[in-house]
């Protein structure tokens, strides 16, 4: 396969796995994409403006990389823990259009600034790898570790929490958990990963721009989710892979690869309602892959699970 | 002088903003979710409207060189547009909402599936028409003058009829939601539709009507906007349904008086940015949005949101 696309794909399931983290919470959040433009703005600033960042051998350094994800994911984890109390207090729909209010303004305030490089945006991003190869490899390496600490995250106090208010926010308040603060961090963490998985992607993209973070984007992401499945955390990596590889696979029907993108699109909530991965799908593969089911679900579900 | 042509254009702008709103507002108010394919109905509508009136599609599609046999004038063309905007919305609601809502399942999932078949829509008009940008001509408007003068202010003619045939659907839609039989039906179905069928009314037909209604406002709103600034590609749509969805927030989801109010407001706002910063123009939609949300998530006429246990 094409290691170009697999870094899209990659890159996909990470950013799907960022709207999940909410939605595990019962929170409809499609703020994901400005988080993500954060992320490759401050990528695209640092490299392009601070010498040391972009260093002098074929590629830049690797330490700037990271150090570049760290400052990315922070900025956008710290913007999230800004905004999150007063737009968490609103439920369902309401908070959905919140935060696609939000990308709308980052998006506008990054078209409007200078040093950001209003419409056209930032070019010549230097390369941390020299192939696309070197992209997925460690772009594999981040999703793999993301997916096992989403794992762990289901046997933790905070991904029982957060179950807990999905099925029930209120009864969820009235046996003891903190909501406002679980949601809270559910936001804060989606945050972290959109923005670190941004400054990978202005990289892999050379060139990053205003575009990037717009409202097709948070349909997209959020199509990721509910085509895979929003029960475990493989239903979104599915979805991110799938989805994000299919215009490219589609490109021998020429024209009319949207098209059925867009069937696709429509088609799947109608036939598979819960999501391609579901733990009960799982289950019916075999012994082994029942194992990680049950894994996956996190818990035996009580009587009470709707 | 200046203060009412700005006036007038804000007017003109919010009252279309305000139209294609309350399409949004009547499918959200029987069905409780956002059908995100009434942006690329709108570039339909737009489309529909430029066809009619005998124009001719451009190079790059596949319908290239096509022209209808008839050339309609502006007042025909664009209800009949409208209509046309009205079957493909109840064809969405056939294939993206219906099989949905028999299973009883989650609204988010329509979300979704309303957001393909709008995906599906703009890609078939890039197909079919190119990705080139159309103009409804202004002489298709017969022999009105191109521009009027109101106390010695000069104004387009299309920003008075933009905002006459909106305040005119306006009002026809507030006097049948209130005054007619079918029309209050509707509101109980918005009510509750389990009861509201057990009282005798049909609501999947209520339903069906709040589409086929929804579809003709955002064609014909889609039709007057082309008219105004022209059709600048299949993707035109999709900012005006985001800043509709801000128009419907503002004056309180569900609320038919809410979503004219929010449309005037967010028109005039904008209307009111000075040209040198034009750029910031979208952002002011977007943040009156959020500014509603946080202060007061109900918008401005509202109900209250109350906690369900």
């Amino acid at each position: 396969m094409d290691a170009g696309l697999l870094e899209q794909m990659l890159i996909g399931a990470l950013l799907a796995l960022s709207v999940y983290l909410p939605l595990r919470c019962g929170q409809l959040s499609l703020a994901t994409p400005g988080f993500f433009a954060i992320g490759g703005t401050v990528a695209a600033l640092l490299s392009t403006r601070i010498p040391s960042f972009a260093g002098t051998g074929a590629t830049s350094p690797l330490p700037a990389l990271l150090l570049e994800m760290t400052l990315g994911g922070l900025l956008a984890a710290l913007l999230a823990l800004a905004i999150g109390g007063t737009v968490l207090r609103l439920r369902g729909i309401y908070l959905a259009i919140a935060t696609i209010a939000l990308v709308e303004i980052l998006r506008v305030i990054t078209l409007n600034l200078s040093f950001t490089g209003g419409a056209l945006g930032i070019f010549g991003i230097p390369q941390p790898f020299a192939t696309a190869s070197g992209y997925a490899g460690f772009t594999l390496v981040l999703l793999a570790l993301v997916c096992w600490l989403c794992a762990r995250l289901e046997q933790l106090r905070l991904g029982r929490a957060m179950a807990a208010i999905r099925d029930d926010e209120l009864a969820a308040a009235c046996v003891g958990i903190d909501t406002a603060q679980v949601k809270l961090q559910a936001f804060v963490l989606s945050a972290l990963l959109a923005g670190l998985t941004g400054v990978l992607a202005a990289h892999f993209l050379n060139s990053w721009n205003a575009k990037v973070g717009s409202f097709d984007a948070s349909i997209t992401t959020l199509a990721f989710v509910v085509f895979g499945g929003s029960r475990t955390w493989l239903g979104p990596v599915i979805g991110g892979l799938v989805l994000t590889a299919l215009p490219e696979l589609l490109r021998p029907v020429g024209d009319l690869r949207l098209i059925v993108f867009g069937l696709v699109i429509l088609l799947g909530p109608v036939l598979f309602p819960q999501g391609l991965i579901t733990p009960q799908r799982l289950q019916g593969l075999g012994p082994w892959v029942a194992g990680l089911g049950q894994q996956l679900r996190g818990r035996v579900p009580g009587p009470w699970r709707r | 002088m200046q203060l009412i042509q700005l006036l007038l254009n804000g007017l003109s702008l919010g009252a279309v903003y305000a139209l294609f709103a309350l399409g949004y507002t009547l499918v959200f108010s029987v069905l409780g979710v956002i059908n995100f394919s009434h942006g690329a109905v709108f570039t339909l509508g737009a489309y529909f409207t430029y066809l009619l009136i005998g124009g001719q599609a451009g190079a790059n599609g596949l319908l290239a060189g096509l022209q209808l046999p008839v050339a309609l004038p502006f007042a025909l063309a664009l209800p009949l547009a409208g209509l046309a905007s009205a079957l493909v919305a109840l064809l969405i609601e056939r294939v993206a909402f219906r099989p949905l809502r028999q299973r009883g399942a989650d609204s988010l999932l329509a979300l979704i599936s309303s957001l393909g078949a709008g995906v599906i829509l703009v890609n078939l008009i890039q197909l079919l028409m190119g990705a080139e940008s159309y103009a409804i001509p202004i002489g298709t408007l017969g022999t009105l003058p191109a521009a009027l003068s109101f106390g010695g202010a000069q104004v387009r003619t299309v920003q008075v009829l933009l905002l006459a045939i909106s305040l005119l659907l306006l009002l026809l839609l507030s006097v049948w939601l209130e005054g007619s039989r079918s029309g209050k039906a509707l509101q109980a179905v918005s009510e509750d539709p389990v009861t509201a069928q057990l009282l005798g009314i049909d609501s999947d037909g209520m339903i069906r009507l709040a589409f086929g209604i929804s579809g003709f406002l955002a064609g014909v709103s889609g039709g007057l906007v082309g008219l105004s600034v022209s059709i600048a590609g299949p993707y035109f749509g999709i900012s005006y349904g985001l800043k509709a969805l801000g128009v419907l927030v503002l004056g309180g989801l569900g609320s038919v008086p809410g979503a004219m109010l929010g449309g005037l407001i967010i028109g005039l706002a904008e209307a009111f940015v000075p040209a040198e910063w034009s750029g910031w123009k979208d952002a002011v939609a977007y943040g009156f949005l959020f500014l509603i949300l946080v202060l007061r998530p109900q918008g401005l006429l509202g109900k209250p949101l109350g906690t369900k246990v």
